[in-house]
């Protein structure tokens, strides 16, 4: 079995990084209105997420958990200006969902801004947001923060899972990189990224049970970093997670002494901030699969120490 | 069939033999002589090399093999018996062999007794990635009504043996692919969601004809239809 601290480690050193990196987490206020300012916003939305994730799983030492959230407040504070910056770019992209999706959170995190919930709740009215072109597991994505904002979601997500690539269960041998990170998204809003493992309907449980050690072990090899930690937080989201040692082991192995996460292969070589924009997803993601995988193997073993002490 | 360490000659031989034989299965004839592709020695190896393939047709279409056939069967399986210490694969590989001759020539079989029957349980707590590449290996093991040891393993891990095939297919990896889907063909509890003939298909299609992945796939497409002795 994998060492737990072996898993538990690997987000320490992420979060170690992304904390001496938080610089990197910049917008562009002067990108061309018309197709660029949005662009910066979706790394932002991600590090809230994850920390998200760290601090509900309740498995961080107290300074990964401070780092955490001084790297929240800097992207709030910071990055966001208070969350003006979501303004900003609703008012450059009314009906886009990006703001509301970096905002939502942001906000479960304990951070306001009113002119956000106004806007959040006038886009849910508009019958343009459900028009707007979506793939299925974006739509099922904006659903899930619609119903976690408080608001009905629209369309509901038990109509939308049938229509992802996950929810139609296809031959896994087609699977390539893109369709992999769709399946792996499909998950994360269908669990509340791995807080209700039970929101994924046993049938896609069964599939990826079934399929995803094959899916595992060729990216393993591959060393697309990346998407190996993505997929090990599918395994941490299933009811049985395997949390495989070898892949473990590989993806420990190549995160660098101070924390970064290389998508692919080996670092990449360049400006700093260039660097950054290349291994922050990755290094978040291995953020996210360690915290989820320490905590289903620390439940693991509470559980079985449980039952150790029922009476025969 | 048996990987080896192969010269030229012998890699021509078996590409050879290997194309007859899939033209033996399309035929629908084996009666008619084809498992003497040449005069050399590597002639004789490659029927050690296909292993228990080399009779498929007779296998899959319920035909007797064509005497000569049988001889030059007979004299392979004499010549090339596993050496000592040989891997279980070149001992399982010759132990089919045997046991194919004899339902076509149940008579004393004139031969050396073959060697001992390894024990499984390597191949029963491999990974699941090792099963697959040493049952694509053992491809020729794959039959029906066959009941040796490594059969009993592969229907002790469809589940597996199905991953196996995705990774293969992932890799282009094609001859395992191929071999593993017909190990599959034969197994019980293999799940849907593989789509297995479509996966077939697909092997077919991206495989461009490649000898050895046809024998298998067209063993496979035998096995699927049902139209086997």
């Amino acid at each position: 079995m994998t060492s737990t601290r072996l898993v538990h480690d690997v987000g320490v050193r992420a979060i170690e990084w992304l904390h001496a990196h938080r610089e990197g987490f910049r917008l562009e206020p002067d990108a061309d209105p018309e197709t660029g300012f949005l662009q910066r916003f979706k790394p932002v939305g991600e590090l809230a997420l994850i920390c998200a994730v760290l601090f509900r799983e309740g498995v961080a030492g107290s300074r990964q958990a401070a780092l955490a959230r001084q790297l929240l407040d800097h992207a709030w504070r910071n990055t966001l200006d208070g969350g003006r910056m979501l303004v900003r770019g609703q008012r450059v992209e009314p009906i886009s969902p990006v703001p509301f999706e970096v905002y939502l959170p942001f906000r479960e995190l304990g951070y306001r801004q009113p002119e956000m919930e106004a806007a959040a709740r006038l886009n849910h009215a508009l019958r343009s947001t459900e028009a707007f072109a979506m793939t299925p597991t974006r739509r099922l994505g904006l659903s899930a923060f619609q119903r976690r904002f408080g608001l009905p979601a629209r369309p509901p997500e038990a109509e939308l899972v049938d229509r992802t690539w996950l929810g139609r269960t296809p031959e896994p041998w087609t699977v390539e990189g893109h369709i992999a990170y769709d399946v792996t998204h499909t998950v994360f809003h269908l669990t509340d990224w791995g807080e209700r493992p039970e929101g994924l309907p046993p049938r896609l449980a069964g599939y990826l049970a079934t399929w995803l050690p094959a899916w595992i072990d060729d990216w393993l090899d591959l060393r697309r970093w990346d998407l190996l930690g993505e997929l090990l937080v599918v395994d941490a989201c299933l009811p049985h997670p395997t949390l495989d040692t070898r892949a473990w082991e590989g993806f420990a192995a190549a995160q660098q002494p101070d924390g970064a996460m290389p998508a692919v292969r080996t670092m990449p070589e360049g400006e700093p901030e260039d660097v950054f924009d290349i291994v922050y997803h990755p290094t978040l993601v291995a953020a996210f699969a360690s915290v989820l995988a320490t905590s289903r193997a620390l439940s693991r073993l509470t559980g079985d120490a449980a039952r150790e002490q029922e009476p025969a | 069939m048996e990987e080896s360490a192969t010269s030229t000659p012998l890699q021509g031989a078996v590409r050879d033999l290997t194309t007859a034989v899939v033209s033996a299965l399309r035929s629908g004839d084996p009666a008619r002589p084809y498992l003497r592709t040449g005069q050399g020695e590597a002639a004789l190896a490659a029927v050690r090399v296909l292993g228990a393939d080399a009779l498929l047709p007779s296998v899959l279409l319920g035909t007797p093999p064509a005497p000569e056939d049988l001889v030059t069967y007979r004299e392979a399986l004499k010549a090339y018996p596993p050496p000592p210490g040989a891997a279980p694969a070149s001992v399982w590989s010759h132990r089919a062999m045997a046991r194919t001759l004899h339902r076509f020539d149940p008579g004393p079989p004139q031969l050396p007794e073959p060697a001992p029957e390894p024990g499984t349980e390597d191949l029963r707590a491999a990974p699941w990635q090792t099963l697959t590449h040493r049952l694509a290996v053992l491809a020729p093991l794959a039959v029906p009504g066959a009941d040796c040891p490594v059969t009993r393993v592969a229907r002790d891990r469809p589940v597996d043996v199905a991953r196996g095939f995705v990774r293969a297919v992932r890799r282009r990896d094609w001859p395992q692919a191929a071999g593993a889907g017909r190990w599959l063909t034969l197994l019980d509890g293999v799940p849907d969601t593989l789509g297995l003939e479509a996966g077939l298909r697909f092997v077919h299609q991206m495989a461009d004809g490649e000898p050895r992945v046809t024998l298998h796939l067209e063993a496979a497409r035998l096995l699927r239809t049902g139209t086997t002795a």
